[in-house]
């Protein structure tokens, strides 16, 4: 989960579009966070570096008013910076390690990484208990969503968005749906088949398909999937470890399936029908992005009444309506059905509201510890040719 | 007294170059040895668990699974990047030849017009050539019709060797043309009066005389070009990685910062070593240019 914004709302976003130039977001936003701070110079309440194009601004096209972030400063009276800094989980966390593990605090007091390094920032005591008795709103989160592996307890993280990995494939290439983890091995799409840089992704697809769970990992489990993995690379079958711009191969037929996110095909597919989602027989993963307390932050009262802001079903559904993953909030559906036109039709999306059967097919990762980690990092990035 | 005077400004004098040259010997030692000092200590460091400090310890064994785990790594990436070097002698040095003696009142705009890709990113000229060499491109659809309908251009060796060349390929026109546009060339007219062939005079006078600009232009394209990990990232394959690559994934996914400290400082070694020897063969007399 690199970064995770389709493409196409990246372009429409910026208009960055240079001369038909295709440009993998991740790598821009990389050139430098934007601040988007409403609030006055003066110290902010809340202080959320979060990833690129995961919230709504003014004037986005489906909901025409303040957007999230000044609603909130007018209700409830506080300042709120908010920053696109956090551009991938490791490197986020390569950036903030020097002062967290010395015992001081750093800027932000909200972060967003990914349900796995949510996991390493809590083993690690690096995160901060959250007052969730101010956070009432948190009863409408969706049951799947709570005190998950990564937070046993639930103590130290909600979740901001959530969504699905599964195959993704170009119907004009493959000739053919393709429906399971095995379709990508056919011969015939020698060289057209992508893998995720996402470790937990890309491994955990192919181990579902031979029959491992994901809940309790150890690398001595999940060694089969790896050498099936190393044997596809050695075989040639895979051309290449990719991030975000995935949906460029795609598109461009140099991919004829790769493993993908669903929010991305959500938007792929609107211009390109050719391009299709899947979640594969044996299963996909369902990931989520945390909002965390880094140890050490000030004003966790604020930051407790910004989640309290956000999990309000109206709420929420601005935020969905723009960044069109998976809201971890209950009732979105209906607001966004309340709200109309382009929004309303999102309400209907299996990959925006996966039905029980969908979701009874999902697998999240459990907790890896720090050595297990270490071997599984080792031997992807071997693989990977990194 | 006047004597004495002068002896003065001679001795404050003495101290004047030093004077001079500080803010270079700062500069170099500041952002080069002491970073570098911090690398080499950190290359011989061991870290107790993942994600702790590292200790200090003389842990030559980072050293020698550099090699043993990343030789290949590090030869395929020397080859790669030697390929890029000769391939931009090849392309550059017939063009910077062309502007310095033909350019004529052009001669700037089209040394302009060599750094012009400048003016884009240097990451977006790599993103628009996996566009332009994508399977489905009529380019690469055309070449099918020939090679069979495996045939590829992008995940290809190739591919990555001829992203290097094109990215570095200023750094090798610029320094030549700079060579040949400082020779005189009523010495190729002396030779032929001498009974020289056209092609003798090149080869006895031109060449030798512009062999500088030649010699920094492949410093300036192989050392980079050896060291570099977009092109391998955004036009290669999981076959063609390069040691850039590794290090990069080694500092920031795995956080091995002794083992990615080793695998620079074995390329920084390797790369030094190499152009000690090449400048042997070439001589860096008149590299000033």
């Amino acid at each position: 989960m690199t970064n995770r914004v389709s493409r196409r709302r990246f372009m429409t976003g910026t208009g960055a579009a240079v001369g038909g130039l295709v440009i993998a977001p991740g790598i821009l936003a990389a050139c430098g966070g934007s601040d988007s701070s409403s609030g006055g110079s003066s110290a902010a309440d809340v202080y959320f570096d979060n990833w690129t194009l995961y919230i709504d601004k003014p004037g986005d096209k489906l909901y025409g008013k303040g957007g999230t972030l000044d609603e909130f400063q007018k209700s409830s009276g506080k300042k709120i910076k908010y920053v696109e800094g956090y551009n991938d989980n490791n490197e986020y966390f390569a950036k903030v390690q020097p002062l967290l593990s010395a015992g001081k605090p750093i800027a932000p007091n909200l972060i967003a990484p990914t349900f796995w390094m949510a996991g390493r920032y809590i083993t690690l005591g690096w995160a901060e208990k959250l007052p969730l008795s101010k956070v009432p709103n948190a009863k409408n989160l969706l049951t799947t969503l709570q005190k998950p592996p990564s937070d046993p307890t639930g103590e130290y993280t909600l979740p901001w968005q959530s969504g699905m990995a599964g195959i993704a494939y170009n119907q004009k290439v493959t000739g053919r749906p393709i429906t399971k983890v095995d379709d990508l091995w056919d011969p015939a799409f020698k060289g057209k088949i992508g893998m995720l840089t996402e470790m937990r992704d890309t491994i955990g697809l192919i181990a579902m398909a031979q029959g491992i769970d994901l809940d309790k990992p150890t690398y001595d489990k999940f060694v089969p999937a790896f050498d099936k993995l190393q044997e596809e690379v050695d075989k040639g079958q895979i051309r290449a470890f990719t991030g975000n711009d995935y949906v460029e191969g795609l598109e461009q037929g140099n991919f004829a399936a790769c493993i993908g996110w669903s929010g991305d095909v959500v938007q792929l597919s609107k211009s390109n029908p050719d391009i299709k989602f899947v979640i594969p027989e044996s299963g996909g993963t369902l990931w989520f992005d945390t909002m965390l307390v880094p140890k050490g932050a000030q004003n966790t009262d604020s930051v407790a009444e910004w989640m309290n802001y956000v999990y309000d079903p109206v709420n929420a559904a601005r935020i969905t309506a723009t960044v069109q993953y998976i809201s971890p909030v209950q009732g979105v559906q209906d607001e966004l059905k309340k709200m109309g036109g382009e929004a309303a039709a999102l309400a209907d999306s299996q990959l925006l509201f996966p039905d029980a059967t969908t979701l009874a097919n999902l697998q999240s990762w459990g907790n890896l510890d720090e050595a297990e980690e270490q071997k599984f990092d080792e031997r992807f990035a071997e693989i990977s040719g990194a | 007294m006047a004597a004495d005077d002068d002896t003065k400004g001679l001795r404050k004098g003495r101290f004047a170059p030093y004077g001079l040259l500080s803010p270079g010997v700062i500069w170099l030692l500041l952002f080069f040895l002491v970073p570098v000092a911090i690398l080499f200590k950190a290359s011989l460091s061991t870290k107790p668990s993942r994600f702790a400090t590292p200790t200090f310890d003389w842990a030559w064994g980072n050293y020698s699974s550099a090699f043993s785990q990343y030789g290949s790594v590090f030869v395929r990436s020397f080859v790669y990047a030697g390929t890029a070097t000769v391939l931009a002698i090849l392309i550059g040095y017939p063009l910077a030849y062309w502007i310095a003696t033909r350019g004529g009142r052009w001669k700037n705009l089209l040394i302009g017009l060599v750094v012009v890709p400048f003016f884009t990113s240097y990451l977006i000229r790599t993103i628009a050539w996996s566009s332009i060499l994508a399977d489905e491109n009529p380019l690469v659809t055309t070449l099918q019709q020939v090679f069979g309908s495996d045939f590829r251009i992008l995940a290809t060796p190739w591919a990555v060797i001829g992203g290097l060349t094109y990215n570095f390929m200023s750094f090798m026109i610029l320094p030549i043309y700079v060579s040949l546009e400082k020779i005189d060339f009523r010495l190729t007219e002396a030779a032929a009066d001498l009974g020289s062939t056209t092609w003798g005079a090149f080869r006895k006078v031109v060449l030798p005389l512009s062999l500088p600009g030649v010699f920094a232009g492949s410093l300036l394209v192989f050392i980079p070009a050896a060291g570099d990990y977009l092109n391998a990232r955004y036009l290669g394959s999981p076959k063609t990685s390069m040691i850039g690559t590794v290090v990069q994934n080694k500092f920031l996914v795995q956080f091995d910062y002794p083992q990615a400290a080793a695998l620079s400082i074995v390329l920084m070694v390797i790369i030094t070593a190499m152009v000690l020897v090449y400048s042997k063969f070439l001589g860096t007399e008149g590299l000033a240019v």
